[in-house]
């Protein structure tokens, strides 16, 4: 089993503390949701635990496994363990999709052990099957004129061929339609399993139907303000952020307030 | 007006005489060395080297190179294939199997060819593809030529073995590599010629290089060159085909030099039905500034031509590809294509991707893809966020990109050399952590 932690964690961008003491622990077997309104701070949690270096920690640590991982660059996270699947996933020209992960999954392994070709095709055959993706898709260059839908089914596949021990999800369910949720969902839900954790960043209450959360956090004003099972999810579908801010007395002012 | 050159023309004449030149090429010589104060120097679209050494000549001097000087790589030639090394103006090695010398094949040291095949030199020699008053830089290499190879291939003889010559430039002494290679290529003739340019040592020198090509009717030339020339060494490279009907040219071209170069690669499609292919790589690097120019001219009707280039720049470095397709007035059925591609991964790179068509007849087919694109710091950190370290996924997106490129070189040890070249100089061309 993993561990990660986040302890008293601050953050901030161009001299702008965004995230004010955000604490979480989460093992590899469970999933966990954190939802939040909009500009709270949920995607610069997510670029820090994976090291994006225009976030700049202020305080606090993460820890893998007590290790503390601030100090590792992203690749180095990458390798301990963690995979970030990113809201807007770069492209780039000249890279094959399956050259890429090819060479993801090799970085992980000695020199000496590196996957041969058959089994690596074998395995992104059966994963791209999995996920209605077409075969061209893995010669295509890397999210190169891929549609939003696309990038974000190709971001499962990463995840699928590269299996992290802890996944975290940037509003992966942004900009996809229903047949497209659907199959993202089936491949975290085909990854669940003892041996992986993931934190699932998303507005929405609709994803968490079809991937069904082990807790829920709700994120505002930087921090996480309260931690429940599958139902806070439900239950803030039909209060809002407004009624679970005002429930628990805090003095938060959420970007899209229309109560002020 | 200033004087470009501090030679005179008594000294071009007693280097003719050392190597008892013909008197035609001595006048030749002559000629070109009396106009290159008239000429200008070639102009290429977005490819400023006026402040250059490329004239920057000394006297014209037999020099003798060290032979250890020897790439490594020429002591797996086997003796079964036609094969050439030359170091400096020294030519250390010199193959050619007998049962080719029976066929009628010459294949020489460019001195040894004026002497034994006057005749056949004085018909092609700067008469058909470049002529010595084209420009500056072509009178001044005519003027000053000092070393060179002569590859003839007679009618109807097949080659399957490559011809491989290795040309290292000696930078280990100051004199200048004044280097001419002429191919001729005769009717229905067919062979693979592979060149490897090099440098041995760190002398500030220039390189002035001329390659001619001459493939006659229905001949099928497959030229490939890796191009690694030192960083010391300021490069003229002109390389042109002169294509007759129905016959090909496969160039398949890496330009993986240190120094600053203009590489002039042409090929002039004069007879129906010719065809010509280029390829070509390049990798820039350091403070380089490599600039290729690549040109197809259709005349013939029918005729083919193919440019496909693609360039990766580093740090600080320049790489300028310009893509000409001109198909003239009467090339009716012209088949012109061309894609040009540079990727830049450092923010002070710079690059250039220029697509010139000019066309002068109706009924043909043209084409072109240009882009400049840039290897970003949130792309480097989404490749790394999948665990690859910033040296392999810089080295995955260049090798991906130049092997679209490589991917359509038919020949597999020049594709494996070609890429073993790219990868040496990744290696030496990536900032150390």
């Amino acid at each position: 089993m993993s561990k990660l932690e986040i302890i008293d964690l601050h953050v901030g961008i161009d001299g702008k503390e965004i995230l004010k003491g955000v604490n979480l622990e989460m093992n590899t077997g469970e999933i966990h949701a954190i939802m939040g309104p909009n500009g709270t701070g949920k995607s610069t949690l997510s670029e820090t635990i994976m090291g994006n270096p225009k976030y700049e920690v202020l305080q606090g640590q993460i820890k893998l496994d007590g290790q503390n991982i601030l100090e590792m660059p992203v690749d180095e996270r990458a390798r301990a363990g963690l995979f970030l699947a990113m809201q807007y996933p770069a492209e780039i020209q000249g890279v094959t999709n399956a050259e890429f992960m090819r060479a993801a999954i090799n970085a992980r392994r000695a020199e000496d052990d590196q996957i041969s070709v058959m089994a690596f095709l074998k395995k992104l055959d059966q994963r791209m099957a999995f996920l209605d993706m077409t075969e061209e898709m893995s010669e295509r260059y890397l999210n190169e004129g891929f549609s939003g839908g696309e990038k974000k089914r190709n971001e499962i596949l990463q995840l699928m061929m590269i299996e992290p021990k802890f996944a975290i999800l940037d509003e992966i369910d942004s900009g996809l339609d229903i047949d497209a949720l659907q199959v993202v969902s089936k491949g975290v839900n085909e990854m669940r399993g003892a041996d992986f954790g993931s934190l699932i960043i998303t507005h929405y209450q609709r994803l968490l139907n079809y991937i069904v959360p082990d807790y829920v956090h709700i994120m505002m004003g930087g921090k996480i303000v309260t931690t429940g099972d599958a139902s806070l999810a439900k239950r803030l579908e039909d209060e809002g952020y407004v009624g679970i801010r005002d429930e628990l007395g805090l003095d938060i002012k959420l970007t899209d307030d229309e109560s002020k | 007006m200033k004087k470009t050159l501090a030679i005179t023309p008594e000294q071009i004449a007693s280097f003719s005489q050392l190597h008892q030149e013909p008197a035609w090429f001595a006048e030749m010589r002559q000629a070109a060395f009396a106009q290159i104060e008239q000429l200008e120097l070639p102009i290429f679209e977005k490819i400023n080297y006026k402040h250059w050494p490329v004239m920057a000549a000394n006297a014209p001097t037999a020099v003798k190179s060290d032979l250890s000087l020897m790439p490594s790589a020429a002591a797996n030639l086997s003796a079964d294939q036609p094969y050439a090394v030359q170091i400096g103006q020294t030519t250390a090695k010199l193959n050619l199997p007998a049962e080719l010398a029976e066929q009628g094949v010459i294949f020489t040291d460019i001195f040894t060819a004026l002497q034994e095949h006057p005749d056949l030199v004085q018909q092609y020699y700067m008469q058909v593809t470049v002529k010595p008053n084209e420009d500056r830089l072509t009178a001044f290499h005519t003027a000053l030529m000092n070393s060179g190879l002569f590859l003839y291939v007679p009618k109807n003889v097949v080659i399957k073995q490559p011809i491989t010559a290795y040309y290292v430039q000696d930078s280990t002494q100051p004199v200048d590599f004044i280097h001419h290679v002429l191919v001729v290529a005769e009717q229905n003739s067919e062979f693979s010629y592979l060149e490897n340019l090099q440098t041995a040592g760190d002398h500030k020198n220039l390189a002035n290089v001329v390659v001619e090509v001459i493939a006659k009717d229905n001949s099928h030339v497959h030229f490939s060159a890796v191009d690694a020339f030192g960083k010391s060494v300021t490069t003229y490279l002109n390389r042109r085909g002169h294509l007759m009907r129905d016959a090909r040219i496969d160039w398949a071209l890496g330009s993986m030099n240190d120094g600053n170069i203009i590489g002039d690669f042409d090929s002039d499609l004069v007879g129906a039905g010719s065809h010509a292919e280029t390829k070509v790589v390049a990798i820039s690097t350091g403070k380089q500034i490599q600039g290729i120019d690549t040109r197809v001219t259709n005349i013939g009707p029918r005729s083919i031509g193919h440019i496909l280039q693609h360039g990766v720049i580093l740090e600080d470095a320049t790489l300028t590809f310009n893509g000409i397709g001109h198909i003239l007035k009467g090339a009716k059925g012209a088949d012109a294509q061309q894609e040009n591609r540079v990727l830049m991964l450092s923010r002070t790179a710079r690059g250039d991707a220029n697509p010139l068509l000019l066309i002068d007849e109706n009924d043909v087919q043209a084409g072109h893809a240009a882009s400049v694109g840039r290897v970003d710091e949130q792309q480097m950190y989404y490749l790394m966020s999948r665990g690859l370290s910033k040296e392999v996924a810089q080295r995955l997106v260049i090798r991906g990109f130049l092997g679209a490129v490589l991917s359509e070189i038919p020949d597999k040890n020049v594709r494996q050399q070609l890429t073993d070249t790219i990868e040496r100089k990744l290696i030496d061309g990536q900032p150390v952590k």
